[in-house]
């Protein structure tokens, strides 16, 4: 047997060995080797003390309600799943059965309306405010007679305040 | 492919049997638990990722295929959420120190006869130099290290969990095992 340190991947199996995966006749060929090999001896020494001192790491306590708390998830997932299909429940036949043409329309509505659109001219003309132009005359007259209907009113609120009193 | 009991189970879930929910749940509660646990290594962290495993599974039972044994699936998911967290950093947040345990878990008991104040110093060294040796490992090399030594996964399922071929898992396990011998080997 050549010597497993001479390649990664044959390494590998000094590192099986050490984990007790070998089969049996593996394990006896190789067992051969690495009492022959002292490379792979120191290897297989330390990988095993590498195991051992691994095996430190004990598993931890797990919290005592986490059974219920997972439950508790699940029953909350089943609530709103049921509740989902309350509402779609009695439309999902529907929507099945409708959902094809339904999309189908909306797709041929919207390309339609894509293409319309590019071809539409931007209106001109027609469309543009009309503007219309005024003497500086009329604009005084306006204002003269906006003041004297201000004028007018104040008079009026007066009037009627004097005949409450 | 004959098929593994658990993936039995998870079809009797998937036909509406809650017991078997539950059998697998009491099967694989613990060593989903620790793995996350050992790897992102903060107790709250490690519950709260394997509710959401056990979550998901619930969850995929409708579309569920045995496709492949039934732990692949569950430590591919476990796995994935595990790094997801890791590289969120979420874990961080509860800033569990690596020194300290829990104060609302029980004591870890070392072993049947109460151990000396010096023997529990050492335990504690010790065991804080393999937490501190295995989260130095690059995350693959962490999950697959966890994967081989302490859930004792097969070379191929490890392959399939960490979506690489069985030879890829050999070298990043060899060369984890580099590194953990390097850096542990005053515990000899």
């Amino acid at each position: 047997m050549n010597c497993p340190l001479e390649t990664r991947e044959n390494a590998a199996l000094l590192v099986a060995h050490a984990a007790g995966e070998l089969a049996p006749d593996d394990a006896v060929r190789l067992e051969r080797h690495i009492a022959e090999c002292s490379a792979c001896n120191q290897f297989l020494q330390r990988q095993q003390a590498l195991w051992d001192a691994l095996d430190v790491w004990e598993p931890v306590p797990i919290s005592a309600d986490f059974d219920r708390r997972l439950y508790a998830r699940i029953e909350e997932l089943e609530r709103q799943a049921s509740w989902w299909q309350r509402l779609a429940g009695p439309l999902r036949p529907v929507l099945l059965r409708q959902a094809m043409p339904i999309g189908a329309t909306a797709v041929v509505l919207f390309a339609a309306g894509m293409l319309l659109d590019r071809g539409r001219v931007p209106a001109v003309g027609p469309q543009q405010a009309h503007v219309e132009m005024l003497q500086p005359e009329q604009v005084e007259h306006a204002l003269d007679d906006m003041e004297t209907i201000r004028q007018f009113d104040r008079a009026m609120r007066s009037e009627n305040s004097d005949s409450k009193m | 492919m004959a098929l593994d009991y658990d993936a039995e189970l998870m079809l009797r879930v998937k036909d509406g049997d809650g017991a078997s929910f539950a059998v697998l749940l009491e099967k694989h509660r613990s060593s989903v638990i620790h793995f996350v646990y050992r790897m992102v290594q903060n107790q709250a962290v490690a519950e709260e990722l394997a509710q959401e495993v056990f979550l998901r599974v619930y969850r995929s039972r409708s579309t569920y295929e045995p496709t492949a044994k039934f732990t692949t699936w569950l430590f591919r998911i476990a796995t994935h959420l595990a790094l997801n967290s890791l590289r969120d950093g979420k874990n961080q947040k509860y800033e569990e120190r690596l020194d300290h345990q829990s104060d609302d878990l029980p004591a870890r008991q070392v072993a049947d006869v109460r151990p000396s104040v010096e023997q529990s110093m050492v335990y504690e060294a010790r065991l804080d130099e393999v937490r501190r040796a295995v989260a130095s490992l690059p995350e693959k090399q962490r999950a697959a290290v966890l994967m081989h030594k302490y859930e004792e996964l097969e070379y191929s399922q490890i392959a399939k969990v960490l979506n690489c071929s069985e030879s890829a898992v050999k070298s990043l396990l060899f060369r984890a095992y580099e590194t953990l011998r390097a850096r542990l080997a005053y515990m000899a």
